[in-house]
């Protein structure tokens, strides 16, 4: 983390005035615009407790720091406006732990700026998951830096979870951990890929390859299932109507809530 | 691990599958593919109502959001049986091989068409897929309706029952389309077969749950357990109307239930055989027709051998053995008037058939009329 207060340094003069009180005055000097402080101002007087406003000013400084331009601060604080009340020192370690994961500089300044809850997460959570997919889920390092910059959401996720829903697209539709990757499978919920999954073998459009990989149809593109949106997937991969799918996906978590029901009672007998 | 296949390895489901992505692939072409996941996924019922409950039945299914699609049928379609755009495309395809003559010929001797009264079948809307409660006893203790795939009710819809008729159902049990039969009230004497025993116990029981006492008897009512084929030899030159509502593939049956499945390696030789037993049964319930009646045969597979070509060898063998001469009663009106319900298979030259579909989930149920001229 010395190294990374260093780099914020040199990218942004303003780190040295840490200390500096909020005011719309020194706002304007971190380069805001006047609605822009006035913004700032309002969100962060609505937070509540007595330090939010000496926080803030060291958290811009952190934002700053690296290299986020005004504008999408601004734009990163109004989606997380949690991020005021977390220390500096804090914050610092988060940020320099995403690196240790991986994420270079581009990637980090777009993950956070996307996806800015990352930085409320402790750094045990994100080495757990990280560590999760590497020795449950046997991703190399490399993908899982991959993963936390496309699906930087599933530091919120229930692990279980995220196993099952790894496990289910292993073990049930075949796929190897490369093409998980491609997919953004961990971008879209468990019971989406469940759905499309199913949707698309139940048409006839998709096999579970056998013990050698074989499979008598040639199965779409792990990619082409779950990165595309619902209308993409269904004009382009399904070829069924939206009326079908929607028909589908209501008996489908009835099918669910069935089995589990059932499962439910025979454990209880 | 979790996923690992524990089931056995060509359970007769999966054979069914395996026979259906062949043979229908082929046949449906791109519609394959949404028959196929309909097919898999939870069927649709109607409630078949009984006239006989005292219950205000449909008025209680009306209020779950039901509808009786029956007497909600698209009323202009009867009134024009053909679209006229249709008809202008007929004629034109048909006058460049020199038909043309044919099918006029055709538009005026065709018989007035009309369906069975008094028959009423209640069901969730398009897309809608609230299932039904089982069915309550009125006072007399007669349940207020039978539940079926509403497709099954077309064939026993399109057989036209009138007043007085005398009507063999050949292959009856477990009895819901004898059910539909008795609702018209028209019909004088109902004889109603099924060769296997344990199955007639069965619809012994449906028509005593539905059916008042006065209503069975033997002037009104014979319940028989024969082999169906041996009917031209029982009883020749008889009915006004039959129903041969054949054994078949099943094919939404085969691809959900492992147990009694006509696809399980035991029962091969069975299922070849269904095209042949198809026949000799349609033949049976032509003979047991008398000359100006009308037979329906019915299936609940997509099988063009089963369906279109049984109904072709019948045709052929009746006239060749048996000098009866028969004709095909055109369905096209059930197809007009039914068409907010059921999706129907394009381009049938022969009979018509409801094929499953996500958000209007009945069927597969074929059926082909045809009326006895000699
Ligand atoms: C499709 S099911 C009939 C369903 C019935 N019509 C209904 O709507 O409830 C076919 C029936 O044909 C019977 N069957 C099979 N072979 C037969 C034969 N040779 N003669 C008469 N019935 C036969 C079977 O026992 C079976 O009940």
């Amino acid at each position: 983390s010395v190294q990374s207060a260093q780099h914020s340094r040199e990218l942004h003069p303003l780190s040295g005035k840490a200390a500096t009180e909020l005011s719309l005055h020194s706002l304007r000097d971190m380069g805001f615009t006047d609605i822009q402080a006035q913004q700032i101002w309002e969100s962060v007087s609505a937070i509540r407790g007595s330090s939010a406003a000496k926080q803030a000013m060291s958290t811009l400084t952190v934002l700053f720091g690296l290299g986020l331009n005004p504008s999408s601060v601004l734009k990163l604080l109004q989606k997380c406006p949690e991020v005021y009340t977390i220390k500096d020192s804090q914050l610092q370690k988060r940020i320099g732990n995403l690196r240790k994961v991986g994420l270079v500089e581009g990637s980090l300044q777009r993950v956070v700026a996307h996806y800015p809850q990352i930085l409320t997460v402790p750094v045990k959570t994100v080495k757990n998951v990280a560590l999760f997919l590497r020795e449950k889920c046997l991703f190399t390092s490399q993908q899982v830096t991959d993963i936390l910059r496309d699906c930087p959401a599933i530091v919120h996720e229930d692990l279980a979870q995220v196993e099952y829903k790894f496990q289910y697209v292993y073990f049930r539709m075949g796929v190897k951990q490369t093409e998980m990757v491609k997919a953004r499978l961990f971008r879209i919920t468990l019971d989406e890929v469940r759905c499309r999954h199913c949707f698309l073998e139940r048409r006839g459009l998709y096999q579970t390859p056998d013990k050698k990989g074989q499979t008598a149809i040639i199965n779409p593109k792990l990619e082409s299932i779950f990165k595309a949106d619902q209308d993409t997937f269904l004009t382009e991969v399904a070829k069924a109507s939206i009326e079908e799918y929607d028909v589908f996906q209501r008996l489908l978590a009835k099918e669910w809530q069935e089995e589990e029901q059932l499962y439910g009672n025979i454990e209880a007998e | 691990e979790k996923w690992a296949a524990t089931r056995a390895k060509h359970p007769p489901t999966s054979l069914a599958l395996h026979h259906f992505d062949a043979k229908y692939s082929v046949q449906l072409g791109r519609l394959w593919p949404s028959v196929r996941v309909a097919l898999l996924s939870e069927r649709k019922y109607g409630a078949l109502l009984n006239n006989f409950s005292s219950d205000a039945v449909l008025a209680n299914l009306q209020a779950q959001g039901c509808r009786d699609f029956i007497s909600d049928s698209d009323a202009e379609a009867q009134s024009c049986p053909e679209p006229e755009s249709e008809v202008g495309a007929d004629k034109q395809e048909e006058s460049s091989d020199g038909a043309m003559k044919k099918s006029d010929v055709d538009d005026q001797q065709r018989p007035p068409f009309l369906l069975s009264r008094n028959i009423n079948c209640a069901v969730f809307p398009r897309g809608d897929i609230t299932r039904f409660k089982p069915a309550r006893p009125d006072m007399q203790g007669l349940l207020g309706y039978y539940l079926m795939d509403a497709a099954s009710v077309l064939p026993c819809l399109a057989l036209d029952v009138q007043e007085g008729h005398r009507v063999l159902d050949l292959c009856a049990a477990p009895g819901g389309k004898s059910l539909a039969l008795l609702q018209t009230q028209a019909v004088r004497f109902l004889c109603v077969n099924d060769s296997s025993v344990s199955r007639t116990q069965r619809l012994r029981k449906v028509l005593r749950r539905y059916v008042p006492k006065e209503f069975l008897t033997d002037e009104n009512i014979r319940i028989t357990s024969f082999d169906g084929t041996k009917w031209g030899e029982i009883e020749r030159n008889t009915f006004d109307r039959v129903l041969v509502d054949v054994p078949c593939t099943t094919d939404r049956h085969s691809l959900t239930e492992d147990d009694n499945n006509i696809f399980s390696k035991s029962r091969t030789g069975e299922r070849r055989m269904l095209p042949k037993l198809q026949v000799e049964l349609l033949l049976a319930g032509i003979e047991a027709a008398c000359p100006g009646g009308e037979i329906m045969y019915s299936t609940c597979t997509l099988s063009q051998i089963q369906n279109m070509g049984v109904v072709e060898q019948a045709i052929h063998q009746a006239q060749q053995n048996h000098g009866i001469h028969l004709e095909v009663v055109d369905l096209q009106l059930v197809t007009n008037m039914f068409r907010k319900t059921f999706h129907f298979a394009p381009d049938l030259h022969l009979g018509v058939m409801v094929v499953p579909h996500l958000a209007a989930n009945f069927g597969p149920i074929y059926m082909c009329k045809l009326k006895r001229m000699t």
